[in-house]
């Protein structure tokens, strides 16, 4: 997975592309989390993302979590069918912010 | 009445045993058709048969009477066999031969024989090729002269040996159709062949070969619409399989899942199928059965023939249903989501489960 990290306005996005999987879930967490330290709005951009695991959903509660505690927020765009799939699947879309 | 039967047939080549313990009995008229992978003594059977290959072990018998060195040239008169690579002999015409043996050994004056010939030549449409030699003729028109000249000898059984696999595909139909014809005429056929569509219009009987032998045989009904053992399924279904074995929950699941990546990818796997399975395996192997059972084995299976997919983890322990069981809720969510259908069982110590996608 690749993860790219820019700055629009007053929220820092992350572009995500590739798979987000138990192989590739640490090295989301790494960088999502330190994210709020910078940011209190993150954006996580999806449109090259292909693939997510329960792996990949557990880094996106976190990070939700985290988004709450210091009221920030955490906002996922660009999401394709599938994944949306994974999301609704798992209830997921209700916890998450979907644009 | 049986016209071939075979006793506890073998073949080896040095140490290498490639037939054993074949029992057989093909009757008056069969038509008979030997499928199976390459490599598994289909030709080596038919060789073997007609002894241009003697078998090391057990017996053949010709209309009752076993062959051996003494009598084979006898009894192959009265049972032909056509090659892949036809044998013909270049500096004779197509009706030359046809000619040759019947002149030879049958003791036919030319005359006869030369109108036997023609009359042949015409059975398999090549009449107007008579005088033609074997480089001026495609390679389905010499797999044709070749199938005359055996008829020729007017054998009553023949044996084909793969006739349509060194034909450019192009000649295969023709090559095809007149065996066709040959088998609705009652003379008694052995065929080796891939072309399945075509074992199962022509036979009688089929036999799958693997494992040193005839490893399951029926009609062309049983043997293509429902194959009874493993690897019969296996070849007519066209059923790939990926395998993975875990033997620590600490496994490298980074191999696991490219090796399935890579298992999708090589057969050509619709992308939203590939990612069907390969949730099934992540979610099902890495957080449910790894932790807790510590062994288990991941097989995906795909059989091109039913287009259908299935992934199968087994385990070792108590019965039960390690999805059931699981404290993973997000995992058995996603497992129930993707999956189309979940089987649990249980036999001699091993957990089983089976989901299609």
């Amino acid at each position: 997975m690749e993860i790219n990290k820019k700055q629009d306005g007053e929220s820092l996005v992350l572009q995500c592309a590739g798979r987000l999987d138990t192989t590739t879930a640490p090295m989301l967490e790494a960088e999502l989390l330190p994210a709020f330290d910078e940011s209190e709005n993150v954006v996580l951009d999806f449109a090259d993302l292909i693939y997510v695991s329960s792996a990949g959903l557990r880094v996106l509660l976190k990070a939700q979590k985290k988004a709450d505690a210091i009221n920030g927020s955490l906002v996922l765009q660009n999401i394709s069918e599938e994944i949306k799939e994974v999301f609704d699947m798992t209830g997921f879309s209700d916890i998450l912010t979907l644009e | 009445m049986s016209i071939i039967k075979l006793e506890n047939l073998g073949k080896s080549f040095e140490n290498n045993q490639i037939l054993k313990n074949v029992n057989t009995t093909i009757k008056k008229g069969d038509v008979v058709s030997i499928i199976g992978p390459s490599g598994m003594g289909k030709s080596t059977l038919l060789r073997a048969i007609n002894f241009l290959d003697p078998p090391t072990q057990g017996k053949v018998f010709f209309d009752g009477v076993e062959i051996n060195k003494k009598n084979v040239n006898e009894i192959r008169r009265k049972m032909g066999m056509v090659f892949q690579n036809f044998g013909l002999f270049s500096h004779m015409t197509a009706k030359q031969n046809l000619c040759s043996a019947p002149m030879k050994l049958l003791g036919k004056s030319r005359h006869d024989a030369e109108e036997k010939a023609i009359e042949l030549l015409k059975t398999v449409g090549l009449a107007e090729r008579a005088d033609f030699y074997p480089s001026q003729l495609s390679g389905g028109q010499k797999q044709r002269v070749a199938i005359a000249r055996c008829l020729a000898m007017e054998p009553e059984v023949i044996l084909f040996d793969e006739p349509t696999s060194a034909l450019d595909p192009t000649m295969v139909g023709e090559v095809m159709a007149v065996i066709r014809n040959l088998s609705k005429t009652g003379l008694t056929i052995v065929i080796v062949t891939h072309e399945m569509s075509f074992a199962r219009d022509v036979s009688d009987r089929i036999f799958y070969m693997d494992e040193g032998g005839i490893y399951e045989e029926g009609t062309p009904q049983q043997i293509f619409d429902n194959p009874q053992k493993p690897k019969t399924q296996a070849f007519i279904y066209k059923i790939r399989n990926f395998n993975f074995e875990v033997n620590s929950p600490d496994f490298d699941n980074f191999e696991m899942l490219s090796g399935i990546d890579d298992f999708c990818f090589r057969h050509a796997m619709p992308e939203p199928i590939a990612k069907k399975l390969r949730r099934i395996a992540e979610e099902l192997v890495v957080n449910i059965v790894a932790p807790k059972f510590e062994q288990c084995s991941l097989t995906l299976s795909y059989s091109e023939k039913q287009e259908k997919y299935a992934a199968e983890v087994t385990y070792p322990g108590e019965s039960v249903n390690a999805i059931e069981a699981a404290d993973d809720e997000l995992a058995v969510m996603m497992i129930k989501g993707t999956a189309k259908s979940i089987t649990h069982s249980f036999a001699d110590g091993v957990n089983s489960l089976v989901l299609s996608v």
